[in-house]
This record gives C-alpha cells, structure tokens and sequence, in this order.
C-alpha cells in the first residue's frame, strides 16, 4: 500500500535490504558517489582521486571485505577469535601458490578466476577443521585457542621459505588480472593504465573498482546472511547459546559453519591484500593484523555490516590523518607563532633537542612515531568505544536515528 | 441522493440487494482488489473481493447442506476475524438469522444467549470458547454443530461428530456446490425486505439481554444515511469534491462485530462501499496495527478516544527536554487550533489554518503518524457519552472527529455531525427525512423510520414496552435542543440522579469529565435520594502505577496502590479540578477508589465495557454507604 511503510502484505517487503524510499535514494546515491570518485568530479572530495588517495580506499574495500568476516563471526555468531590474521595469510599464500608463475618459490600461474575463490576456499576449510575447538570452549579459552593460532601460523609461514620466500625477502603475489587460462596477453588488467570504455584510467583506478565491485558483492552477501534461517541461528546463539539450543538450534554445527563463512571471508581478504601489496613477509600476518580487524568491527559496531564499512574505512584512514596532521603541525611549529604553537610544540617534537609526545623526525629526538601514535589511537579508541559506546560508530548513528524516529516523542 | 434501493434496482431474479449479493456486485466489478486484510506469522494476508465472495458461497453451500433453512440461527463467538464475516454474509445469503455473541461472554451467558436465540449452528473461534459452550451443552437442544476455525486444542473432541473444521466445513460446501451450483442463489433471490438478518443483543445493563432483531431494510435504510448520505465524510470544495466511502478506503476492525456500531462501520460499509477490512490481531495490538494500516475512516468508542488523548499527553510530557518544550509547543497551537474550530462549527478559521500549517510540519504530522491517524479523513465516536474536551484537543491536532448517536434499535440511525456543521458537545442534527422527537413532557428522544428494529426477539412485551402508543421507538435517553439544530444527550432516563434537595443531576457528565483525566479509568456518580453527590472511582493501573514509580511509591498489587494515601490524594486533585466546573449541587463531596479491577466476568461491566450500575451499588454497597455516614 502506498504511504504506509509499515504495511507489508508479503515477506519480501517485510524482509527487504532496503526497506525505505530514504534508504534506497541513499545507498543509490552512496554509490553512485563512490563510482564517481576516480574522475574527481564529485565536488568537495576531488581530492580522492589523486592516485595514493585511490590506493587507500583500495585498502579500506580490502580491509571491509576481511572485516565483514570477522564481524559475522564475532558480531553475528559472537565467537571472538583472534586468528584472523592466520585465516588470511593462509588465503594470502594459496593464492601466490596456485596464481604465480613458478620461480624462486613455488606457482602453478593460474588464473585469478581460480586463485581467488581457492583463496577463500582453503581458509574456509581449515577454518571449520579448527571449529571444533570452539564447540569446546567459549569466551576467553576461545580467545586464547585462536592466539595460539596466529602463532602456530606465524611459525609455518616463517618455516615455509618454498611458499612464503622466508622472513628475508619475502614473497611476490598475482596481481589483479584476468585470463582465461595461462595465456601471455591478460583479457582485463586491472593494474595497468589504459582506457576503458572510452575514459582513460589510471591502475589505480582500476584496482578501486575492482575491489569495489568485490565489496559491494561481500556486503550483500553478508546481508544477505543476516536475514536467512542460518544467520538467525548464529544471532540465537550469540544471545545465549543454551537457550539456542533448547530452540533446536545445532550449536556445534552453527559454529562451524561461522568458522567457515568467516575464514572464507578472511581467505579472499588476504589474497587481495596480498596481491594488492605486491611483495610480502610472512611476518604480515600477526597478532597485530588480528587486533586491527577485532577494532575495525568493535569500533564500527559489532554485528552492524554497514559498522564494520564504517570502522574499516575510518582505521583504514585515520593513520594517514594522523600523518597529513603531524606533518602540518610541524610545519605549524616551525612557521607559526603565538599560543597555540605553544600548545602544539608541547605535543611535537620537530628535532633534536624539542622534547614533545611525537616525534616527526625518527630517531633524532624522543617521542613516538607517527606510526607508534596510530597503535595508541587504535587502543584508546577500542577502549573509549567499548565504554562509551558499545555499538560503535554504527550505535552514535542509530542513536540520532532513533531520535528522530520517536519523534515527537521518546519512544 | 440515490439511495441503495435505487442504486441497485433489483431485477426479479437478482432479489433484494442484501449484504452478500453486494459482495458479489464487488467481485464481479472488481475481483481482484483487496476485500480483508488478516495479519497473520507477521504480515497482513489478503483477501480479494472475488475470493471473499468464493468463500461466501463455499459457507453458504456449506450452511445449506447441514440443513439450514431461512429464519434458522447461526451463532458466532469469535473474535474479529475474516470467518466471523464470511459465516455472517453466508448466513444472510441462505435467509438465515446471525447472533453474534461478545468473545468475553462466559459460560453462563453463552448459555442464555444460545438458548434465548435457539441457535443451531455456532462457531466457536478456538478451544476457550469451545470450553465454554461445552460447559453448557446439555442445557442446548436446538444446537446441531459447532464450527471450530482454529484446530489446535480440539483433540479431545476427536470422534464427536457435532464438530467441524472450517475447512472441512468449506469443504462440504464445495461439494454441496458441486453437486446444486445455483441453490444459494435461488434462496438470495427470495430474500425480501422484511428478513431478519441478525439479532443484536443489548448490552443489559439493567435486565438479561434482549435480542434486537434488524431486517434487510433496515440494513439497506442505515447504510444510505449512516454511512453513504452525500457530505457525510468530508464537505466538497471548489478544488475537491467530497468522496463518500469508496474502494480506496481503510478500516481497521478491532471492536467487537456482534455490537452493531463495528458491524455498520466495519462489514456493512464494507460490502456497500467496497472499503477493505483490515483485521487487528487483539484489542492490546491495536495501537501497533493502527500505525500499519493508517485507516482513511476510524470509528471508535470513548474508551479508546479517551486512551489516545491520554497517551498523547503522558507521551509528550515524558520526553528529553528538547522534544518535552517542542511538544508543549506544539500542544499550544493545538489548543488554540481547536478552540477556534470548535467555536466555528468544526470548520477552519483563518488563525486556525494559518497555525495548522504552522503546526503540522513540527508536530501534527508525526504525531498524528505514530497513533495512526495521520491518514484519517473522517473519525467517529459514538456507543457512549465522550467529554467534550477530547473531541476539542484531537480536532486541535487535525483528527476530524465527529460524534454520532444511535442504539441498536434504530439501527444507529438518529443523530450525526456533520462536517461544516460540527457542534462539540451534541450529537449533531438529525438524519434527513427521518422521524425524530423529543417528547415535550419526559424529554425523551423518540425516532420512527425505515430503519427502526422489528421488535425483540421472542418478548412481544419487552417490544410493546419499547414504542409509544403511536408506534414512536423509545430510546430511553433524554436530549435537548442546541440552537434548534443540533441535540444535547442529558443522560440515560433511569440514570438521571434526583437529590434528596429535588434537584436533578446527569450523571455520565460528570463521570466523563473525571475520565478525561489519563488517572481515572471508570467513574461512577451516586446521589440518588442522597443529600450530597459522590463518586467510586477506577484509577487506570498502568498510568497511575507508572505515577507511583516515579515518585517512589512502592506498591504491590491494584488494591495496594488504591489504598496509597499520595493516590488517593492525586485523584482528589482529579475530582476538584471537575468539581471546579460545575455547579455546587453537581460537586462530588466525597469519593472511594474502587479496590478491584473492573472486569466483565465478574459481572461489573457489561460486554461493551459499560458499567453495570445496579451491580455495581450492590457489589460495593459498603463503600457508597461509608461516604454518607456521618
């Protein structure tokens, strides 16, 4: 019926991904936005599509895609794990065994329309052969089983050298091209310029889209996921899962069908990162790999998939914030006077002798690196979020959402 | 004005236009539109007019072939629910007699109603009520089966043969069908005017209830001025012709069908006009099913006016402190915006438009969105008195709310406002071309039309008793002229309290402007013979427990909470704020709090939630007498 929202005469629009005219209008929008930010035309982020611009919003897709796998384990199904990181090195070097060509370490030079869904495939399977364990413990034995993982993995990977080319000088990875089996010319090369269509891109570009197509796929699928008989069973267990099972919810067989879905996840994750960086150590997949993704979903919102988009873009992105604004503050400091190049000097340090929290200059003066302040913003946002607001950035918007819907009233 | 008579000229083989041969009217011109909506596993499931109208003529078939011969009666005890009005047009169709019985009757009074009306066939929705007319069966020889529409919980009763599933009953109707195509409309067409198509049971506050018989005619008569009389639901401007009830229209069913007011604005505007029925799950959903279907024409009691006007209050005081000022802010306009339209007979001033185009972008429309208004072009409220103040604040918020006035005897046809004509506090001007008096000595409002009831079922006294010698219907109820247009209700004739002084009071005023406050559920004012006024009052559990809770009150039970010293307290404040309106004889000197939740079980209330007062003075004869000693 039209003009009346809440009147739904069949499940599919009870059901729908996109209940509202608002959220329709909006995610069109959204990515029509998002299509357009190679060309720079869209006004007041022109500057995204310079080119290491374009590079990172490559990495926030990369960093959504693995994300939104965490999530579903951990948000939707609430099984924390800290092995992420091992799920994806393991996709990571499926894929630069099956997809590069032979050399120092071993290749098989097989296409990406194989590589990449093996990738995901492998780790998925590994994932439920580990599942299991989860059916066993719970909580913080969990938690520590998966820990145990990123190391038992850091140490094959490092042991490995005809895989992974050792900690020396690490691996190459495919790169983001089609064939249609081993042939020299690539049919579609998403890392090359050239044009297409009649508009002339850059590689970096091409890489964007092609990741962006790849997330838009990841994220319907997940919300997709939300919505059936099986993603309902993880939330039941999620909740309380004795209660789940007393509903007839299997929990053993739920949790590894999450531990698979989720390492599938992680498996595609790593082979795109992996390929997308070109060059890499086994020492990539660590425990610090796992904890950046635990923060993209705690700070995006547990079990929210448009949360986890959030929290990868903004831990994606904050790094290089953080960096643009260090390096304009001491610039500021140098140049600048008055009280607060006062304030901003107590917190920068520019050179020896300049005693301040950051340190521009590594290893001429004390102070933390840029990159040391990141890993303290990472922790003191997780800390912040899961005191303040345990939803995440994805909780700050429903709460305003929530204040207009009630509205005129309270509830 | 084309009457239903007229619209639809009966041709010799078609026969009177009764409610069922309406449906099939509407499924032949337009079968696949929308008759009933039934929210059932979490979403509303359509019925279209020509699987309404199949339906229809399965039950027929079905009522024809267990021997159901015209003037025969099939009893329902149901909830609303696309079965009762299936089974009920079904029964019309076969010149059958509908009862309709309240889903909270109890055992003893399923035995009088089914006994009473000699009831054959009576469907029963679930296994409660097939409890309760088992309890009873054997006093029941005229009952031939029992139509059950939920199958769980009827196990026990496997093997008797006296039950049956609707769907096995549809069933046998198919076959019955198959077997004679056209007997149910061989029968339609001998339907005649006179035909009694259903027996309204009064409400019975005072006696055991009667069984109000209304014919075809007087369906086809109520439908022409109730619902279909042009300028009934909107006035036509220069941009906008008025539209009476059409296919595009919403109802959403909730009171119960067996009271005559839900059966006109519910099945019999549905069938005359093609309106879609929209069942609510239960009378607790209705507030959620309200903000769903956003109905186009809402009727209702006061009781449930009453309850939206107090959740809009309690609602709007318990805000942040942005929307709390908002929200008064908004209020403030609505005040002003119904003063002015109540003082201009229901139409707009220019103030009043200028603020409601103000007001509706930051209040109304969304307010008006979350109780489920916001589509909402004609509202009514009717069955019982409602304070003039409610009807003010919801015009304010831009409600068109209308009070009407009818009983079932006259088939609801007396007294209406109209828009453009709309006099708060009156029940409007009679309907045209009607015979309608206020007798000059008692003051009692006397009608005589088409639409008058052929008497009572099986009481020739208790019908004789209901008209004057000159065959004038009695309605009991004392009215006076407003302007020489528009008729006041004073109160009930036996309700009308004379004081030891000789001074006459009305009653249900007073107890209605008491109930306009969210605390007080129920009111009842004595007096009678008495030297001064009182009054037992029912505090509303939720509101006044909520109250207690955030001023730290702890209480445990109803009975607890009544006897809290702050309540009594509160409500007294409730009491002097009315006493403030009235004269000094009308003021209530004292009052008690009942210590008991009103209920229709225990014999308080009657099915339509109205108060017993007899019952009441004899239940709580302890309480009233304690307030006159001195």
């Amino acid at each position: 019926m039209r003009g009346r929202p809440l009147l739904h005469t069949a499940y599919v629009s009870d059901q729908a991904l996109l209940n509202t005219m608002t959220k329709k209008v909006v995610v069109g929008l959204f990515v029509v936005i998002l299509a357009l930010i190679p060309f720079g035309v869209v006004p007041g982020i022109g500057f995204l599509a310079d080119a290491d611009w374009l590079r990172l919003l490559a990495t926030v897709c990369i960093f959504a895609i693995g994300g939104l796998g965490l999530n579903i384990l951990t948000g939707l199904a609430g099984q924390i794990s800290l092995g992420h990181a091992f799920f994806m090195g393991l996709g990571a070097y499926t894929a630069a065994w099956l997809g590069s060509s032979p050399g120092a370490v071993v290749g098989l030079g097989l296409p990406i329309w194989i590589w990449l869904p093996a990738a995901g495939i492998v780790a998925a399977l590994v994932g439920v052969a580990v599942g299991p364990t989860a059916v066993r413990v719970r909580g913080l034995y969990l938690a520590f089983v998966t820990l145990g993982l990123v190391f038992v993995g850091e140490y094959l990977f490092r042991r490995l050298v005809t895989v992974t080319g050792g900690s020396q000088s690490g691996r190459t990875f495919p790169s983001f091209e089609v064939r249609l089996w081993k042939e020299e010319e690539p049919l579609i090369s998403f890392v090359a310029d050239g044009p297409w269509f009649g508009f002339d891109l850059t590689a970096e570009a091409k890489t964007f889209y092609f990741l962006l197509v790849l997330t838009v796929l990841f994220v319907v699928l997940a919300k997709n996921l939300q919505r059936t008989r099986v993603g309902r069973a993880f939330q039941s267990i999620r909740d309380r899962d004795i209660a789940a099972e007393i509903m007839g919810v299997e929990e053993g067989r739920y949790k590894l069908i999450a531990f698979g879905i989720s390492s599938f996840y992680a498996g595609v994750a790593g082979a795109l990162f992996a390929s997308f960086v070109g060059r890499m150590i086994p020492e990539v997949w660590s425990l610090f790999l796992s904890v950046q993704f635990i923060a993209i979903v705690l700070i995006g919102g547990a079990g929210v998939v448009s949360g986890t988009l959030l929290g990868a873009a903004f831990v994606t992105i904050l790094p290089r914030l953080v960096q643009d604004f260090t390096a304009w503050l001491s610039d500021y400091v140098q140049t600048g006077e008055g009280l607060f190049v006062w304030l901003a000097d107590i917190f920068i340090s520019t050179g020896v002798g300049d005693w301040g929290l950051v340190n521009t200059q590594a290893g001429v003066a004390p102070g933390l690196s840029v990159a040391q302040l990141n890993q303290v913003l990472y922790g003191l946002l997780i800390i912040a979020f899961l005191i303040f607001e345990p939803l995440g950035l994805y909780g700050i918007w429903l709460r305003i959402r929530n204040y207009w819907k009630g509205w005129p009233f309270t509830y | 004005m084309t009457t239903l008579l007229e619209r639809q000229t009966p041709a010799a083989s078609v026969g009177y236009p009764t409610a069922p041969a309406l449906v099939r009217d509407w499924a032949q011109r337009m079968p696949d539109r929308v008759a009933m909506r039934e929210k059932d596993f979490g979403i509303w499931q359509e019925i279209t007019w020509s699987e309404n109208w199949e339906s229809i003529l399965d039950a027929a078939h079905g009522l024809l072939a267990v021997g159901v011969r015209p003037g025969d009666r099939v009893s329902i005890h149901s909830e609303d629910r696309p079965e009762w009005v299936i089974l009920d047009l079904a029964t019309v169709a076969v010149r059958a007699i509908t009862v309709g019985l309240y889903p909270t009757n109890p055992a003893a009074e399923v035995e009088y109603l089914l006994s009473d009306s000699g009831s054959a066939i009576h469907l029963v929705e679930d296994q409660e009520q097939a409890d309760k007319v088992m309890e009873v069966i054997d006093r029941l020889p005229g009952l031939r089966m029992i139509i059950h529409v939920e199958p769980r919980g009827f196990r026990q009763w496997d093997g008797d043969d006296r039950f049956i599933f609707w769907d096995d009953f549809l069933e046998l109707g198919r076959s019955h069908r198959a077997a004679d195509p056209g007997a149910v409309e061989r029968v339609m067409a001998e339907a005649m005017p006179d035909d009694v198509i259903t027996l309204v049971y009064t409400s019975g506050t005072t006696g055991p209830p009667k069984g109000a018989m209304l014919t075809n005619s007087n369906f086809s008569f109520c439908v022409d001025q109730v619902v279909n009389s042009e300028g009934r639901m909107g006035q036509s401007t220069m941009l906008r012709k008025a539209r009476g009830p059409n296919p595009d229209d919403i109802i959403l069913t909730y009171l119960p069908l067996c009271h005559v007011a839900e059966r006109i604005f519910s099945t019999w505007t549905s069938v005359a006009c093609g309106v879609t029925l929209n069942f609510a799950e239960s009378i607790e959903t209705v507030q959620t099913n309200l903000r769903e279907i956003q109905p186009t024409i809402f009727f209702s009691v006061p009781r449930i006016w009453e309850k939206i006007h107090a959740t809009i209050a309690i609602k709007g005081r318990d805000g942040t402190f942005f929307k709390r000022l908002w929200f008064a802010l908004g209020m403030r306009i609505a005040a002003v915006i119904g003063a002015q339209r109540v003082a201009n007979d229901g139409d707009h001033t220019v103030v009043s438009r200028i603020l409601h185009a103000i007001g509706y972008p930051l209040v109304f429309r969304a307010l008006k969105e979350r109780i489920g208004m916001r589509r909402v072009r004609f509202a009514a409220t009717g069955a019982a008195p409602i304070a003039p103040e409610v009807i003010r604040d919801l015009i304010g918020i831009g409600i068109p709310l209308y009070e009407l006035y009818g009983m079932t005897e006259n088939s609801a046809v007396a007294t209406a406002n109209r828009p453009g004509r709309n006099k708060v506090g009156t029940v409007g001007e009679p309907y045209q071309g009607i015979g309608f008096r206020i007798d000059p000595d008692t003051g009692e409002i006397q009608t005589k039309h088409a639409g008058v009831f052929k008497g009572y079922w099986n009481k020739p006294d208790k019908t004789a008793e209901a008209f004057t010698e000159d065959g004038w219907l009695k309605t009991g109820d004392v009215g006076v002229w407003v302007d020489g247009t528009h008729v006041k209700i004073i109160d009930r004739i036996k309700d009308i309290i004379v004081t030891s002084g000789g001074k006459n009071v009305s009653p249900s005023e007073i107890e209605n402007s008491l109930k306009t406050s969210p605390y007080v559920k129920e009111a009842m004012v004595i007096g009678d013979g008495r030297n001064y006024l009182t009054a037992l009052i029912a505090i509303e559990l939720d509101v006044v427990g909520d109250w207690a809770t955030r001023h730290g009150i702890p209480y445990t039970t109803y009975r607890d909470l009544t006897e809290k010293p702050e309540v009594i307290e509160l409500i007294q404040s409730v009491v002097n704020r009315t006493n403030e309106k009235f004269a000094r004889v009308e003021n209530i000197r004292k009052f008690r709090l009942i210590p008991k939740e009103l209920d229709h079980e225990d014999g308080e209330l009657t099915a339509t939630q109205k108060l017993k007062r007899n019952a009441m003075s004899r239940m709580f004869g302890d309480l009233i007498e304690s307030m006159y000693r001195s």
